[in-house]
Protein backbone atom coordinates (compact mmCIF):
# COMPACT_ATOMS: atom_id res chain seq x y z
CA UNK A 1 0.00 0.00 0.00
CA UNK A 2 1.15 3.55 -0.32
CA UNK A 3 1.91 6.08 2.21
CA UNK A 4 -1.40 7.58 2.93
CA UNK A 5 -0.16 11.26 2.49
CA UNK A 6 0.32 10.56 -0.98
CA UNK A 7 -3.09 11.17 -2.28
CA UNK A 8 -1.76 14.94 -1.92
CA UNK A 9 0.91 13.95 -4.84
CA UNK A 10 -1.25 11.98 -7.00
CA UNK A 11 -3.82 15.01 -7.06
CA UNK A 12 -1.09 17.14 -7.56
CA UNK A 13 0.42 14.80 -10.55
CA UNK A 14 -3.37 14.80 -11.76
CA UNK A 15 -3.59 18.82 -11.87
CA UNK A 16 -0.16 18.81 -13.25
CA UNK A 17 -1.10 17.12 -15.75
CA UNK A 18 -4.26 19.24 -16.41
CA UNK A 19 -2.28 22.73 -16.13
CA UNK A 20 -4.49 23.49 -13.49
CA UNK A 21 -2.09 23.73 -10.74
CA UNK A 22 -1.61 26.70 -8.90
CA UNK A 23 1.78 28.28 -8.74
CA UNK A 24 2.72 27.06 -4.94
CA UNK A 25 1.22 23.91 -5.91
CA UNK A 26 3.28 23.42 -9.29
CA UNK A 27 6.61 24.66 -7.55
CA UNK A 28 6.35 22.05 -4.67
CA UNK A 29 5.28 19.07 -7.25
CA UNK A 30 8.16 19.87 -9.36
CA UNK A 31 10.31 19.38 -6.65
CA UNK A 32 8.57 16.02 -5.83
CA UNK A 33 8.04 14.86 -9.22
CA UNK A 34 11.86 13.73 -10.63
CA UNK A 35 12.49 11.10 -8.12
CA UNK A 36 8.73 9.66 -7.92
CA UNK A 37 8.39 7.10 -10.18
CA UNK A 38 4.53 6.37 -8.95
CA UNK A 39 3.95 10.64 -9.32
CA UNK A 40 5.33 9.84 -12.82
CA UNK A 41 2.70 7.31 -14.05
CA UNK A 42 0.13 9.34 -12.95
CA UNK A 43 1.11 12.04 -14.99
CA UNK A 44 1.34 9.77 -18.15
CA UNK A 45 -1.88 8.12 -17.28
CA UNK A 46 -3.78 10.95 -17.02
CA UNK A 47 -2.16 12.57 -19.81
CA UNK A 48 -3.68 9.22 -21.67
CA UNK A 49 -7.15 10.28 -20.80
CA UNK A 50 -6.78 13.91 -21.58
CA UNK A 51 -6.29 12.57 -25.05
CA UNK A 52 -9.46 10.54 -24.94
CA UNK A 53 -11.44 13.70 -23.56
CA UNK A 54 -10.23 15.57 -27.16
CA UNK A 55 -11.61 12.91 -28.54
CA UNK A 56 -15.47 13.96 -27.58
CA UNK A 57 -15.51 16.93 -29.23
CA UNK A 58 -16.62 18.90 -32.56
CA UNK A 59 -14.05 18.03 -35.14
CA UNK A 60 -13.45 20.66 -37.16
CA UNK A 61 -10.88 21.83 -40.08
CA UNK A 62 -8.25 24.55 -39.71
CA UNK A 63 -8.17 26.78 -42.74
CA UNK A 64 -5.48 25.93 -45.61
CA UNK A 65 -3.71 28.82 -44.72
CA UNK A 66 -2.46 27.56 -41.44
CA UNK A 67 -0.88 24.18 -43.26
CA UNK A 68 1.01 26.73 -45.75
CA UNK A 69 1.99 29.20 -42.93
CA UNK A 70 3.43 26.49 -40.86
CA UNK A 71 5.67 24.70 -43.62
CA UNK A 72 6.94 28.34 -44.61
CA UNK A 73 7.75 28.29 -40.55
CA UNK A 74 9.49 24.88 -40.67
CA UNK A 75 11.22 25.86 -43.96
CA UNK A 76 13.00 28.83 -41.50
CA UNK A 77 13.79 26.97 -38.77
CA UNK A 78 16.46 24.95 -37.52
CA UNK A 79 16.30 22.37 -34.98
CA UNK A 80 17.59 23.02 -31.75
CA UNK A 81 20.11 19.70 -31.08
CA UNK A 82 20.68 20.16 -26.78
CA UNK A 83 23.96 19.14 -25.88
CA UNK A 84 24.19 16.12 -23.84
CA UNK A 85 21.77 16.52 -21.14
CA UNK A 86 19.70 13.41 -20.80
CA UNK A 87 16.68 13.66 -18.22
CA UNK A 88 17.70 13.13 -15.24
CA UNK A 89 15.29 10.08 -13.89
CA UNK A 90 12.45 9.10 -16.34
CA UNK A 91 9.85 11.37 -15.15
CA UNK A 92 7.59 12.33 -17.81
CA UNK A 93 7.72 15.20 -20.50
CA UNK A 94 4.00 15.03 -20.92
CA UNK A 95 3.76 18.76 -20.95
CA UNK A 96 6.31 21.36 -21.16
CA UNK A 97 7.67 20.97 -17.84
CA UNK A 98 8.19 23.44 -15.13
CA UNK A 99 11.64 22.22 -13.90
CA UNK A 100 12.72 21.36 -9.95
CA UNK A 101 12.88 24.80 -8.67
CA UNK A 102 16.56 26.35 -8.77
CA UNK A 103 18.59 26.44 -5.87
CA UNK A 104 19.33 30.05 -4.15
CA UNK A 105 22.43 30.09 -6.63
CA UNK A 106 22.81 33.58 -8.44
CA UNK A 107 24.27 32.20 -11.65
CA UNK A 108 22.86 29.00 -12.87
CA UNK A 109 23.30 27.12 -16.28
CA UNK A 110 21.52 30.16 -18.64
CA UNK A 111 19.51 28.08 -20.53
CA UNK A 112 17.96 26.12 -17.36
CA UNK A 113 17.47 29.65 -15.66
CA UNK A 114 15.25 30.67 -18.48
CA UNK A 115 13.76 27.70 -19.01
CA UNK A 116 12.73 27.73 -15.01
CA UNK A 117 11.66 31.40 -15.37
CA UNK A 118 9.88 31.12 -18.40
CA UNK A 119 7.56 28.28 -16.40
CA UNK A 120 7.43 30.43 -12.72
CA UNK A 121 6.39 33.39 -14.67
CA UNK A 122 3.34 31.30 -16.37
CA UNK A 123 2.78 29.89 -13.12
CA UNK A 124 2.80 33.73 -11.38
CA UNK A 125 0.54 34.61 -14.59
CA UNK A 126 -1.74 32.03 -13.70
CA UNK A 127 -2.37 32.93 -10.00
CA UNK A 128 -2.91 36.63 -11.07
CA UNK A 129 -5.50 35.67 -13.59
CA UNK A 130 -7.09 33.04 -11.09
CA UNK A 131 -7.45 36.32 -8.93
CA UNK A 132 -9.10 37.99 -11.44
CA UNK A 133 -11.95 34.84 -11.66
CA UNK A 134 -11.97 35.15 -7.42
CA UNK A 135 -12.75 38.85 -7.81
CA UNK A 136 -15.41 38.34 -10.17
CA UNK A 137 -17.10 35.93 -8.24
CA UNK A 138 -16.96 38.43 -5.27
CA UNK A 139 -17.65 41.51 -6.31
CA UNK A 140 -19.96 42.83 -9.75
CA UNK A 141 -19.60 46.08 -9.92
CA UNK A 142 -18.28 46.82 -13.25
CA UNK A 143 -16.43 49.86 -12.16
CA UNK A 144 -14.43 47.54 -9.97
CA UNK A 145 -14.24 44.53 -12.44
CA UNK A 146 -12.98 46.93 -15.21
CA UNK A 147 -10.61 48.28 -12.37
CA UNK A 148 -9.67 45.35 -11.54
CA UNK A 149 -8.75 43.54 -15.12
CA UNK A 150 -7.00 46.49 -16.07
CA UNK A 151 -4.55 46.19 -13.25
CA UNK A 152 -4.52 42.79 -14.00
CA UNK A 153 -3.32 43.15 -17.47
CA UNK A 154 -0.74 45.25 -16.28
CA UNK A 155 0.86 42.45 -14.37
CA UNK A 156 -0.08 40.12 -16.63
CA UNK A 157 2.14 42.30 -19.46
CA UNK A 158 5.04 43.14 -17.05
CA UNK A 159 5.13 39.18 -16.42
CA UNK A 160 5.29 38.74 -20.15
CA UNK A 161 7.69 41.52 -20.83
CA UNK A 162 10.64 39.89 -23.09
CA UNK A 163 12.59 42.35 -21.17
CA UNK A 164 11.90 41.09 -17.97
CA UNK A 165 14.25 39.89 -15.14
CA UNK A 166 13.11 37.34 -12.48
CA UNK A 167 14.77 37.63 -9.33
CA UNK A 168 15.79 34.62 -6.98
CA UNK A 169 15.48 34.93 -3.25
CA UNK A 170 19.10 34.18 -1.60
CA UNK A 171 19.02 31.35 0.99
CA UNK A 172 15.41 30.57 0.90
CA UNK A 173 13.75 27.45 -1.19
CA UNK A 174 14.62 29.01 -4.59
CA UNK A 175 10.93 29.81 -6.03
CA UNK A 176 11.35 33.67 -7.34
CA UNK A 177 10.13 36.14 -5.50
CA UNK A 178 9.64 39.24 -8.09
CA UNK A 179 10.37 40.22 -11.45
CA UNK A 180 11.49 43.94 -12.73
CA UNK A 181 10.60 44.74 -15.94
CA UNK A 182 13.66 47.87 -16.20
CA UNK A 183 12.79 50.45 -19.36
CA UNK A 184 14.94 53.49 -20.10
CA UNK A 185 12.90 55.97 -17.70
CA UNK A 186 11.36 53.43 -14.91
CA UNK A 187 11.17 50.19 -13.32
CA UNK A 188 8.31 47.88 -13.07
CA UNK A 189 8.47 45.30 -10.29
CA UNK A 190 5.97 42.94 -9.54
CA UNK A 191 6.01 41.28 -6.68
CA UNK A 192 5.05 37.26 -5.70
CA UNK A 193 6.68 36.40 -2.79
CA UNK A 194 8.44 39.23 -1.05
CA UNK A 195 7.47 39.61 2.48
CA UNK A 196 5.69 42.42 3.79
CA UNK A 197 7.73 44.76 4.67
CA UNK A 198 7.19 47.52 7.86
CA UNK A 199 6.48 51.17 5.49
CA UNK A 200 7.08 53.06 8.83
CA UNK A 201 10.41 52.01 9.18
CA UNK A 202 12.74 50.40 6.49
CA UNK A 203 11.87 50.44 2.69
CA UNK A 204 12.90 47.79 -0.24
CA UNK A 205 15.42 49.38 -2.58
CA UNK A 206 15.91 48.10 -6.23
CA UNK A 207 19.54 48.28 -7.56
CA UNK A 208 21.30 47.68 -10.77
CA UNK A 209 24.65 45.44 -10.37
CA UNK A 210 27.32 46.19 -12.64
CA UNK A 211 30.91 46.38 -13.21
CA UNK A 212 31.15 49.53 -10.59
CA UNK A 213 29.18 47.98 -8.07
CA UNK A 214 25.48 48.58 -7.55
CA UNK A 215 23.22 52.00 -8.10
CA UNK A 216 20.11 52.09 -5.79
CA UNK A 217 17.22 52.84 -8.47
CA UNK A 218 14.59 52.88 -6.45
CA UNK A 219 12.22 52.42 -3.68
CA UNK A 220 9.13 50.61 -2.83
CA UNK A 221 7.34 49.03 -0.05
CA UNK A 222 5.29 45.58 -0.20
CA UNK A 223 2.10 45.75 1.63
CA UNK A 224 0.39 42.51 0.89
CA UNK A 225 1.61 39.46 0.18
CA UNK A 226 -0.31 38.84 -3.05
CA UNK A 227 1.44 39.83 -6.76
CA UNK A 228 1.86 43.79 -7.70
CA UNK A 229 2.86 45.75 -9.84
CA UNK A 230 4.63 48.63 -8.70
CA UNK A 231 7.03 51.28 -10.75
CA UNK A 232 9.89 52.69 -9.32
CA UNK A 233 12.97 55.06 -10.22
CA UNK A 234 10.60 57.46 -12.25
CA UNK A 235 12.63 60.60 -13.80
CA UNK A 236 15.82 58.79 -14.14
CA UNK A 237 17.80 57.42 -17.42
CA UNK A 238 19.62 54.22 -18.58
CA UNK A 239 17.13 51.73 -15.89
CA UNK A 240 17.79 49.28 -18.17
CA UNK A 241 21.64 48.89 -19.06
CA UNK A 242 22.56 46.48 -16.04
CA UNK A 243 23.66 42.87 -16.60
CA UNK A 244 21.69 42.33 -13.49
CA UNK A 245 19.47 43.62 -10.81
CA UNK A 246 18.70 42.93 -6.85
CA UNK A 247 16.38 44.23 -4.06
CA UNK A 248 17.53 44.80 -1.05
CA UNK A 249 15.58 45.28 2.44
CA UNK A 250 16.91 48.50 4.34
CA UNK A 251 16.26 50.08 7.31
CA UNK A 252 15.22 53.61 7.26
CA UNK A 253 13.11 55.04 4.30
CA UNK A 254 16.27 55.69 2.23
CA UNK A 255 18.39 53.87 -0.63
CA UNK A 256 21.89 53.81 0.98
CA UNK A 257 24.51 54.16 -1.18
CA UNK A 258 25.36 49.94 -0.65
CA UNK A 259 22.93 47.36 -0.27
CA UNK A 260 23.05 46.09 3.78
CA UNK A 261 20.80 43.14 3.09
CA UNK A 262 19.97 41.74 -0.40
CA UNK A 263 17.08 39.31 -0.38
CA UNK A 264 16.64 38.79 -4.14
CA UNK A 265 19.13 38.82 -7.25
CA UNK A 266 18.28 37.83 -11.03
CA UNK A 267 20.35 37.75 -13.84
CA UNK A 268 19.51 39.45 -17.44
CA UNK A 269 18.98 36.35 -19.63
CA UNK A 270 18.23 37.72 -23.12
CA UNK B 1 -2.78 -3.78 -18.80
CA UNK B 2 -4.20 -4.99 -22.57
CA UNK B 3 -2.89 -3.59 -25.24
CA UNK B 4 -5.80 -3.11 -27.22
CA UNK B 5 -7.79 -1.42 -24.46
CA UNK B 6 -4.84 1.28 -23.99
CA UNK B 7 -5.08 1.55 -27.59
CA UNK B 8 -8.48 3.25 -27.55
CA UNK B 9 -7.24 5.54 -24.38
CA UNK B 10 -4.28 6.65 -26.09
CA UNK B 11 -5.34 6.75 -29.75
CA UNK B 12 -8.20 9.73 -29.36
CA UNK B 13 -10.46 9.76 -32.44
CA UNK B 14 -8.14 7.80 -34.76
CA UNK B 15 -7.41 4.12 -35.02
CA UNK B 16 -5.36 1.78 -32.95
CA UNK B 17 -2.81 0.96 -36.14
CA UNK B 18 -2.00 4.53 -36.31
CA UNK B 19 0.26 4.66 -33.31
CA UNK B 20 2.88 2.65 -35.30
CA UNK B 21 2.55 5.32 -38.01
CA UNK B 22 2.86 8.12 -35.61
CA UNK B 23 5.97 7.31 -34.25
CA UNK B 24 7.43 6.60 -37.85
CA UNK B 25 6.80 10.00 -38.69
CA UNK B 26 8.64 11.30 -35.39
CA UNK B 27 11.63 9.23 -36.07
CA UNK B 28 11.10 11.16 -39.30
CA UNK B 29 10.94 14.51 -37.78
CA UNK B 30 14.08 13.84 -35.66
CA UNK B 31 15.84 12.88 -38.56
CA UNK B 32 15.69 16.55 -39.79
CA UNK B 33 12.93 15.83 -42.20
CA UNK B 34 11.03 18.19 -42.86
CA UNK B 35 7.71 16.81 -44.83
CA UNK B 36 7.54 14.52 -42.06
CA UNK B 37 5.89 17.82 -40.20
CA UNK B 38 3.45 17.92 -42.65
CA UNK B 39 2.57 14.58 -42.41
CA UNK B 40 2.45 15.03 -38.68
CA UNK B 41 -0.11 17.96 -39.65
CA UNK B 42 -2.22 16.06 -41.67
CA UNK B 43 -2.60 13.46 -39.13
CA UNK B 44 -3.65 15.67 -36.07
CA UNK B 45 -4.47 19.22 -37.28
CA UNK B 46 -8.36 18.22 -37.08
CA UNK B 47 -8.46 16.93 -33.39
CA UNK B 48 -5.84 19.34 -32.21
CA UNK B 49 -7.83 22.44 -33.91
CA UNK B 50 -10.95 20.90 -32.32
CA UNK B 51 -9.19 21.34 -28.76
CA UNK B 52 -7.49 24.51 -29.27
CA UNK B 53 -10.76 26.21 -30.49
CA UNK B 54 -13.13 24.26 -27.74
CA UNK B 55 -10.60 26.24 -25.14
CA UNK B 56 -10.05 29.11 -26.86
CA UNK B 57 -13.24 29.76 -28.28
CA UNK B 58 -11.45 31.35 -31.17
CA UNK B 59 -10.44 29.99 -34.15
CA UNK B 60 -7.38 32.62 -35.07
CA UNK B 61 -6.22 31.85 -31.73
CA UNK B 62 -6.49 28.47 -32.06
CA UNK B 63 -4.56 28.35 -35.26
CA UNK B 64 -1.95 30.27 -33.43
CA UNK B 65 -1.25 27.50 -31.15
CA UNK B 66 -1.53 25.18 -33.40
CA UNK B 67 1.32 26.76 -35.60
CA UNK B 68 3.32 27.16 -32.05
CA UNK B 69 2.63 23.20 -30.99
CA UNK B 70 3.82 22.24 -34.37
CA UNK B 71 6.57 24.19 -34.58
CA UNK B 72 7.92 23.44 -31.87
CA UNK B 73 7.82 19.95 -32.51
CA UNK B 74 9.53 20.37 -35.32
CA UNK B 75 12.10 22.78 -33.22
CA UNK B 76 12.66 20.27 -30.28
CA UNK B 77 11.46 16.37 -31.07
CA UNK B 78 13.25 14.88 -28.44
CA UNK B 79 10.46 16.72 -25.86
CA UNK B 80 8.39 13.61 -27.05
CA UNK B 81 11.31 11.24 -25.84
CA UNK B 82 10.60 12.51 -22.56
CA UNK B 83 7.26 11.56 -22.22
CA UNK B 84 5.68 8.23 -22.29
CA UNK B 85 2.52 6.86 -24.07
CA UNK B 86 1.37 7.58 -27.62
CA UNK B 87 2.18 10.14 -29.80
CA UNK B 88 -1.25 11.64 -29.72
CA UNK B 89 -1.61 12.01 -26.13
CA UNK B 90 1.65 13.97 -26.03
CA UNK B 91 0.72 15.99 -28.63
CA UNK B 92 -2.85 16.59 -27.90
CA UNK B 93 -1.43 17.58 -23.97
CA UNK B 94 0.80 19.90 -25.76
CA UNK B 95 -1.80 21.40 -27.44
CA UNK B 96 -3.91 21.76 -24.22
CA UNK B 97 -0.90 23.58 -21.91
CA UNK B 98 -0.23 25.65 -24.95
CA UNK B 99 -4.11 26.79 -25.53
CA UNK B 100 -4.57 27.09 -21.46
CA UNK B 101 -1.69 29.16 -21.73
CA UNK B 102 -2.98 31.60 -24.43
CA UNK B 103 -6.47 31.66 -22.96
CA UNK B 104 -4.96 32.57 -20.04
CA UNK B 105 -2.99 35.16 -21.39
CA UNK B 106 -5.55 36.62 -24.03
CA UNK B 107 -8.83 36.55 -23.07
CA UNK B 108 -10.90 38.98 -20.51
CA UNK B 109 -11.88 37.93 -17.09
CA UNK B 110 -15.50 39.41 -18.47
CA UNK B 111 -15.46 36.59 -21.29
CA UNK B 112 -14.42 33.90 -19.75
CA UNK B 113 -16.81 34.07 -16.58
CA UNK B 114 -19.67 34.44 -19.22
CA UNK B 115 -17.92 31.35 -20.87
CA UNK B 116 -17.80 29.52 -17.71
CA UNK B 117 -21.22 29.82 -17.20
CA UNK B 118 -22.30 27.90 -20.39
CA UNK B 119 -19.66 25.32 -19.60
CA UNK B 120 -21.35 24.37 -16.68
CA UNK B 121 -24.36 24.53 -18.31
CA UNK B 122 -23.32 22.24 -20.68
CA UNK B 123 -21.72 20.02 -18.29
CA UNK B 124 -20.02 17.94 -21.24
CA UNK B 125 -18.57 18.26 -24.54
CA UNK B 126 -21.41 18.89 -27.13
CA UNK B 127 -22.10 16.37 -29.77
CA UNK B 128 -22.29 19.26 -32.71
CA UNK B 129 -19.82 18.22 -35.65
CA UNK B 130 -18.11 20.73 -37.92
CA UNK B 131 -17.00 18.18 -40.56
CA UNK B 132 -18.17 14.55 -40.75
CA UNK B 133 -16.83 12.19 -38.51
CA UNK B 134 -15.88 8.63 -39.43
CA UNK B 135 -17.63 5.77 -37.81
CA UNK B 136 -14.51 5.31 -35.70
CA UNK B 137 -14.33 8.46 -34.35
CA UNK B 138 -17.99 8.32 -33.39
CA UNK B 139 -17.06 5.04 -31.47
CA UNK B 140 -14.63 6.53 -29.66
CA UNK B 141 -16.10 9.68 -28.81
CA UNK B 142 -19.34 7.77 -27.36
CA UNK B 143 -17.05 5.58 -25.50
CA UNK B 144 -15.68 8.60 -23.67
CA UNK B 145 -18.76 9.84 -23.70
CA UNK B 146 -20.00 7.08 -21.52
CA UNK B 147 -17.25 6.82 -19.60
CA UNK B 148 -18.01 11.07 -18.88
CA UNK B 149 -21.49 10.28 -17.78
CA UNK B 150 -19.97 7.27 -15.01
CA UNK B 151 -18.60 10.51 -12.95
CA UNK B 152 -20.53 12.29 -10.24
CA UNK B 153 -21.85 15.25 -11.28
CA UNK B 154 -19.42 17.07 -9.50
CA UNK B 155 -16.14 15.21 -10.80
CA UNK B 156 -17.50 16.25 -14.19
CA UNK B 157 -17.65 19.69 -13.89
CA UNK B 158 -14.46 20.17 -12.43
CA UNK B 159 -12.69 18.11 -15.24
CA UNK B 160 -14.74 19.64 -17.73
CA UNK B 161 -13.59 23.26 -16.37
CA UNK B 162 -10.17 22.77 -16.26
CA UNK B 163 -9.49 20.22 -18.86
CA UNK B 164 -11.98 22.06 -21.94
CA UNK B 165 -12.62 25.47 -20.23
CA UNK B 166 -8.73 25.50 -19.00
CA UNK B 167 -9.27 26.93 -15.85
CA UNK B 168 -6.96 26.50 -12.60
CA UNK B 169 -7.47 24.60 -9.64
CA UNK B 170 -8.71 27.69 -7.67
CA UNK B 171 -10.90 29.57 -10.84
CA UNK B 172 -12.75 26.51 -10.52
CA UNK B 173 -12.85 26.45 -6.70
CA UNK B 174 -13.81 29.98 -7.19
CA UNK B 175 -16.75 28.93 -10.11
CA UNK B 176 -18.26 26.34 -8.16
CA UNK B 177 -18.58 27.36 -4.80
CA UNK B 178 -16.07 24.57 -3.51
CA UNK B 179 -13.29 24.31 -1.35
CA UNK B 180 -9.84 24.29 -3.04
CA UNK B 181 -9.22 21.03 -1.80
CA UNK B 182 -12.06 19.20 -2.65
CA UNK B 183 -11.64 20.17 -6.42
CA UNK B 184 -8.27 18.97 -6.19
CA UNK B 185 -10.23 15.81 -4.25
CA UNK B 186 -12.49 15.60 -7.18
CA UNK B 187 -10.39 15.92 -10.12
CA UNK B 188 -8.19 13.05 -9.15
CA UNK B 189 -11.54 10.76 -8.22
CA UNK B 190 -12.89 11.76 -11.60
CA UNK B 191 -9.89 11.03 -13.67
CA UNK B 192 -9.40 7.76 -11.75
CA UNK B 193 -12.73 6.54 -12.68
CA UNK B 194 -12.19 7.68 -16.42
CA UNK B 195 -9.30 5.31 -16.36
CA UNK B 196 -11.45 2.84 -15.06
CA UNK B 197 -13.98 3.30 -17.64
CA UNK B 198 -11.83 4.17 -20.73
CA UNK B 199 -9.65 1.33 -19.61
CA UNK B 200 -10.97 -1.43 -18.41
CA UNK B 201 -12.72 -2.59 -15.09
CA UNK B 202 -9.12 -3.55 -13.72
CA UNK B 203 -8.24 -0.22 -13.76
CA UNK B 204 -4.42 -1.37 -13.45
CA UNK B 205 -1.82 1.78 -13.28
CA UNK B 206 -1.14 3.90 -10.87
CA UNK B 207 -4.36 6.26 -11.06
CA UNK B 208 -6.54 3.48 -10.86
CA UNK B 209 -4.60 1.38 -8.35
CA UNK B 210 -6.30 2.46 -5.09
CA UNK B 211 -10.46 3.16 -5.11
CA UNK B 212 -11.34 6.87 -5.87
CA UNK B 213 -12.39 7.95 -2.56
CA UNK B 214 -14.16 10.97 -2.58
CA UNK B 215 -15.85 12.57 0.69
CA UNK B 216 -18.76 14.06 -1.01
Amino acid sequence: MKSPDHQGYDELAVGFALHALEPEDEAEFARHLPGCARCAAVVAETTEVMGAMAADLPQAEPSEALGARLREAVASTEQVHRPTAPPATDAPRAVPPAGPPAGPAVVPAPRRTRALSLALVAAAVAAVVGLGVWNVGLRSERAELSSTVAEQQDVVDALLSPDRVVLDPLGEDGRPVATVVPQDGDIEVVTHGLAVNDAASTTYVVWGVGDDGAEPLGTFDVERSQTELRTVGSGLTGLDDYPQYAISLEPGREAPSDPTEVVATGQVTS
Amino acid sequence: MGRVIMGVVTSPARRPDDAAGDADVMRRIRAGDRTAIDDLYARFRRPAFALARRILADDALAEDVLQEVFLSVWKEPAAFDRARGSVASWLLAVVHHKAVDSVRREESQRRRQAQAEDEMALDAPTATRDVEDDAWSRVVAEQVRTAMGALSAPQREALTLAYYGGYTQREVAALTGTPLGTVKTRMLAGMRRLKQELGGAGGAGALGAWPAEETQ
